[in-house]
């Protein structure tokens, strides 16, 4: 099972692959024809994180939209949300972004925005996968080609929309001193910048922007040993760390304990509702504890699919200012661009802050307690689902969520088995009131999982 | 008429219809796993779609591990100059040349500056039509590097080695130049500078915009034309885009074929080295021009199939001296190995400069003949064919078959063959006299339509 079995992924995240095995130059420009197209060939902004790879990939990216009419509004090294959010300022078709996120540093991928300035969905993406299998695209001509154009000031623009939303005088009066990690992706770039205008002393690492990532590209507890002693060392009110491109984050707190990635959407939440109450929308990989704060502001909870488009589709459905993804440490507030953005949910807990003269952990300490653990196995999509087909048989008496993937509900908890949209693995997430109960969780479905041979 | 066009001077086609992203990007790795991931120097020109071949090569190129230096927008010349200042292992240029709006191509250059030979590009070729290319890990891709700018600088101060810039600059000449809006225009101060002219450009934004026929022709060159006069101008040059070839316009105004150029070249060159028995070289459709001023400096006149890559390659190949076309281009064992429309022009004006005569005088010394030139589509395929079978209609000519047909009278010749860029036969008919050239040519067209 340690093999990976094919590393190309076609799906709403967008196309992922492996540089030098299956994202390939060729592979890359054909998709930004079939894009530039499929948004009519007018002006698609093209960004980048700091992988090795990316340079390569953004000429391809922009040979590929040239060839079919389309202007390349090219940012260079930015943000996810930059990009989402300048697609709307520059009234652009559609947006090409060229990171793999989290995956780990030999993958690059195609990430696909629309004119709104989300993600494509389900449905557009199959159609524009669709469309690129058809092939025979239609190029232009010579006289019909665009110039490039760049934008070098894309951060700032997003930094100042975040600051019309928030109160800065009151984070700047408190003279924060925080910690980052910035992952060796575009936060080495934009953080310490974003925080200082924030008024905080800063403290950063992983602080060059080369793609070389210093530690697992994911903001995961055990990932984070570097900033929880960097924290420590330099009596930080809060640490922040990224994921190379800048959309999710995960918090360490002010006694340099690295927190699940669950704490920040439902500290998001808590400080949201706080001001203005109203419905959420999460993810079904996110902890019960955003249900429990919501109650308490007496707002609804609505559960999505996984994947940030998922749940911003359902924000919009029922007019949720909060959202998020409790899994991976993604914030998404309405109120600023429907899309997971680090830099607003580093703006909300400073804020946050700055309300009651408390700490993060005694904030931590005031909501719900769960403990949520996962594992992942190595697994084709196909097995994958056998799989979640067999359990979802074995645990029909419990209450079953077959919305994406099998979430099982149990009384003080509950277990998710789904396959990846972004690797070929089947992941496995356990939530309960107590750590053990959680450990013991994990370790009886793990068993279970390895002894189904489909 | 198909789209795309394989061969010595590499990948050519139609934007969108022939050339596209994905073949560049093919043709890119292809070259990349060529030169096994070595260092490429990038170039390019002004047309539009030029910055989108551009991309998709070095993408290319970086993917399979190769050390890209990008030269940005640069003549011909300018790329077979750096490549061996550079140790490069080859180098991509991207342009249209001389080939109608709406073409492109990516040209395919060795570590010695010039056009890959046959063997070369034989080899390449089967390297990308089996599309396996050599792919470099992720941590394995090369970031690109700028050619340092005194690049220029630097060709100058060579150019400067084989032309005697102080006769030039003490004959005080007017000079237009008609850069066709091509990539050439970058260089044109320098040019004048050193050569101490009074240079004036006309058609020199870098724009894909073409403003005549690209192709150096008398029917290209009217615009110089009517400045000659007008500006008290001592010539007037015309060049394609990537400034490999030009045509003339003489002091009286006269818009001369581009067959002169050459023969001109020639003329002075034998002269100034007044050696006999030197090589030339130079292909089947060339003036008769040429085999007279060869004749006159009792040098060998040598020829071979058509093209800068067969020219270049027999000149190294024979020891010769200079080899060149009557498209007008041509270069000197001295120089580069890469037909040079500065080089072209400097020894044309050094002509004017240390024998004191304009250049009508120059060319009142050239035996002149009529040529008339025909396109005539034609698939390939289908062109040899008919090509082949022409030759039971002429019982009475001598008949060569180095390059195409060539048929041979006492009174003049004509030649046919498949041009090397685009899906023409192109037809050649030359003779002193003007009615027959143009009877000649006329019929052989009209056989052409009857076998087709």
């Amino acid at each position: 099972m340690d093999k990976i079995l094919h590393t190309l992924k076609f799906s709403e995240a967008g196309v992922r692959g492996i540089v030098g095995d299956s994202l390939t130059p060729q592979l890359t420009s054909s998709l930004a024809s079939t894009f530039g197209k499929y948004t009519g060939s007018g002006r698609v902004i093209v960004a980048r994180d700091t992988r090795n790879s990316g340079k390569m990939l953004e000429q391809a990216v922009i040979a590929g939209l040239l060839s079919v009419g389309c202007q390349p509004l090219i940012l260079g090294i930015v943000p996810t949300p930059t990009v989402q959010l300048m697609v709307k300022h520059y009234n652009a078709s559609g947006g090409i972004v060229i990171t793999a996120s989290h995956n780990p540093v030999e993958w690059n991928a195609l990430k696909f925005i629309g004119p709104k300035g989300i993600f494509l969905d389900i449905m557009e993406s199959t159609e524009l996968f669709d469309v690129f299998t058809q092939g025979n695209l239609d190029y232009c001509s010579e006289t019909d080609f665009k110039t490039i154009r760049y934008e070098t000031n894309a951060f700032e623009l997003h930094m100042q929309k975040i600051f019309n939303e928030i109160n800065v005088e009151a984070i700047r009066k408190c003279k924060f001193k925080v910690a980052i990690d910035c992952c060796n992706g575009v936060g080495a770039l934009y953080s310490k910048y974003f925080l200082e205008e924030l008024g905080c002393k800063v403290v950063s690492i992983h602080d060059k922007p080369n793609g070389i990532f210093e530690r697992p590209p994911e903001p995961l507890p055990k990932n984070l040993k570097k900033l929880s002693e960097t924290v420590k060392e330099n009596n930080c009110a809060i640490g922040f760390a990224q994921d190379p491109d800048g959309d999710r984050m995960t918090l360490v707190d002010d006694k340099g304990q690295a927190l699940e990635p669950q704490f920040t959407i439902a500290l998001a939440v808590e400080h949201v509702l706080y001001e203005n109450p109203g419905p959420v929308v999460v993810n079904i990989q996110t902890s019960r504890a955003v249900e429990d704060i919501a109650k308490s502001y007496g707002c609804e909870v609505f559960y999505s699919k996984v994947g940030e488009i998922n749940v911003v589709n359902m924000m919009m459905e029922y007019d949720s200012e909060i959202g998020g993804e409790g899994n991976c440490g993604g914030v998404i507030w309405r109120r600023l661009h429907p899309g997971r953005d680090s830099y607003v949910a580093m703006a909300l807990m400073l804020e946050m802050l700055t309300l009651n003269n408390e700490s993060v952990s005694d904030v931590c300490a005031s909501i719900p307690k769960y403990f949520t653990i996962s594992e992942k196995f190595s697994c084709s999509t196909f097995r994958a689902r056998e799989i979640i087909r067999e359990f979802n048989k074995r645990y029909q008496d419990y209450e079953c969520i077959t919305l994406d993937g099998l979430r099982i509900n149990m009384p003080d908890g509950w277990v998710l088995l789904r396959g990846s949209n972004t690797e070929p693995v089947l992941r496995l997430t356990v939530e309960s009131k107590k750590q053990q109960d959680a450990k013991k969780l994990l370790e009886d479905f793990s068993n279970e999982i390895k002894k189904i041979k489909i | 008429m198909r789209p795309t066009k394989l061969g010595s001077a590499g990948i050519r086609g139609v934007i969108g219809a022939g050339l596209t992203p994905e073949n560049a990007i093919d043709f890119a790795c292809a070259f990349g796993t060529f030169t096994n991931g070595g260092k490429v120097i990038v170039a390019l020109d002004t047309r539009f779609s030029s910055e989108m071949l551009h991309q998709a090569v070095i993408s290319g190129l970086q993917s399979c591990g190769c050390e890209v230096h990008d030269l940005g927008i640069a003549p011909a010349m300018l790329l077979s100059f750096a490549i061996p200042k550079l140790k490069a292992d080859g180098a991509l240029l991207i342009g249209g040349g001389h080939q109608k709006e709406s073409w492109n191509s990516i040209v395919p250059w060795g570590t010695n500056g010039a056009y890959l030979n046959n063997i070369q590009i034989r080899e390449l070729f089967d390297i990308y039509y089996g599309r396996r290319f050599l792919t470099a890990k992720w941590d394995k891709i090369k970031d690109i590097v700028p050619v340092p700018d005194n690049i220029q600088k630097q060709y100058f101060d060579a150019l400067c080695k084989v032309i005697d810039t102080k006769a030039i600059a003490a004959a005080k000449f007017t000079a237009i130049c008609d850069f066709c809006n091509g990539s050439g225009s970058i260089m044109e101060k320098e040019f004048a500078s050193r050569l101490g002219l009074n240079l004036i450009p006309i058609n020199n934004i870098l724009s894909g915009i073409l403003p005549h026929d690209p192709e150096p022709r008398p029917h290209s060159a009217f615009q110089v034309q009517s400045l000659i006069k007008p500006l008290k101008s001592d010539v007037g040059f015309v060049f394609n885009s990537d400034m490999s070839r030009v045509s003339l316009v003489s002091d009286t105004g006269e818009t001369l074929s581009e067959e002169y150029a050459f023969p001109l070249g020639v003329n002075y060159l034998l002269g100034k080295s007044a050696k006999d028995g030197l090589r030339v070289i130079s292909n089947t459709c060339t003036s008769k021009t040429l085999d007279d001023v060869v004749a006159q400096h009792n040098a060998v006149l040598d020829k071979h199939t058509t093209g800068q890559s067969s020219m270049i390659d027999y000149l190294e190949e024979s020891n010769a001296f200079i080899c060149g076309e009557g498209s007008g281009s041509f270069t000197s064992s001295d120089w580069l190995p890469c037909f040079d429309a500065f080089y072209m022009s400097a020894v044309i004006l050094e002509a004017m400069a240390l024998k004191q005569k304009t250049l009508s005088e120059l060319l009142a010394e050239l035996p002149r003949y009529h040529i008339v030139k025909k396109t005539i589509n034609s698939s390939s395929m289908n062109a040899y064919n008919r090509i082949r079978m022409l030759k039971t209609h002429f019982t009475d000519a001598k008949i060569s078959e180095i390059d195409g047909l060539r048929l041979d009278w006492d009174d003049g010749w004509v030649s046919l063959r498949t041009s090397t860029t685009e899906q023409f036969i192109r037809l050649i008919s030359e003779s002193k006299d003007k009615e027959l050239a143009e009877d000649r040519s006329l019929k052989i067209n009209a056989l052409l339509e009857n076998l087709g």
